[in-house]
């Protein structure tokens, strides 16, 4: 044990200590920088300015998905579609590709589709339509992690979305 | 498998937040100190467990969390240097009667504090009978008095 001034036995190393203190600032700087990046949203769950809210596709082509970019995994999220139906057919499919349904939890979908069915690519949701743009609005857990692409689509259209879920 | 993940991320996370939040963060100088600790305690419950309430789950978050432990305690015996860098090294605040006010600084303690030690632990009345006060690993102030 090394002694100081020849009668405290102390193991004092200020030289590690100092590095520390330096490396604890930058440590609080990163704090900050984590807390303002919450604040904006960047760690899901809203933020200020839902500057994290994003839209995909449009309206006019017939299909808009408003979603949040970064989600968090297990935490209730919302995405909404904005459908708008072609043609006079009452009955519009709206069709998910397979990381949709294996990779969220679809707690509930509103309104409720009248049929929903899974085939090779995906899930489709088949919504009954009093031919007038409308909105589906699905309440999801998410399972995964990392970047999860989804592809929305209709019979015309398809739009690609690419959350990022933490864990 | 996820319990024990996200054992290991827990504790490395805690230990690392604790580390460059200071020795005296988490000291219990003061009530509020206290209630800081229990909140913390509250939120990483559920980071710890998740939805499964299982005893398998608790068991082996247990034994993850004590594994990782004994693990650390080792390397820290067998490499002295790990175990500085990790625990940090006690900081000599009063040397010979002499208060080193920028070590004071950079450790978030005043005079007050130390007084408060030396009448805790000592029952000293004045810092002039104070010869090294000593900014331990644990965020304790530990007081020699000078010989009357």
């Amino acid at each position: 044990m090394k002694k100081h001034k020849g009668e405290l036995e102390i193991d004092e190393d200020i030289k590690l200590e100092s590095a520390n203190w330096k490396v604890q600032r930058v440590a609080w700087v990163l704090m900050v920088l984590v807390v303002i990046a919450a604040l904006l949203g960047f760690t899901g769950n809203g933020g200020i300015g839902n500057l994290q809210r994003l839209k995909a596709g449009s309206s006019a082509d017939g299909l808009e998905i408003e979603y949040e970019r970064f989600l968090r995994r297990g935490a209730p999220a919302e995405i909404k579609v904005n459908l708008v139906p072609s043609g006079g057919d009452s009955l519009m499919d709206l069709r998910l590709n397979k990381d949709f349904y294996e990779k969220f939890h679809v707690e509930r979908i509103l309104p409720e589709p009248s049929e929903q069915f899974t085939h090779e690519q995906g899930i489709t949701y088949r919504f009954a339509s009093a031919n007038q743009p409308f909105l589906v609005i699905f309440y999801v857990k998410p399972d995964g992690m990392g970047s999860l692409p989804l592809q929305f689509s209709t019979s015309e259209k398809a739009v690609r979305i690419t959350p990022f879920i933490y864990p | 498998m996820e319990t024990v993940i996200r054992g290991l991320i827990l504790y490395v996370f805690l230990m690392i937040i604790f580390r460059i939040s200071g020795k005296r963060t988490l000291y219990e100088a003061t009530v509020f100190d206290f209630v800081l600790l229990l909140i913390i305690a509250e939120t990483a419950e559920q980071a710890l467990g998740g939805e499964d309430k299982s005893i398998t789950n608790s068991f082996l978050l247990i034994v993850t969390l004590l594994l990782t432990d004994i693990s650390l305690s080792l390397l820290k015996q067998k490499f002295k240097y790990f175990g500085k860098v990790l625990d940090g090294v006690p900081v000599i605040l009063l040397d010979d009667g002499k208060l080193l006010h920028d070590r004071l600084k950079k450790v978030r303690v005043d005079e007050a504090d130390i007084m408060e030690s030396a009448r805790d632990l000592q029952g000293l009345q004045r810092l002039d009978q104070i010869k090294y006060a000593i900014l331990e690993k644990d965020g304790r102030i530990t007081i020699i008095p000078k010989e009357q």
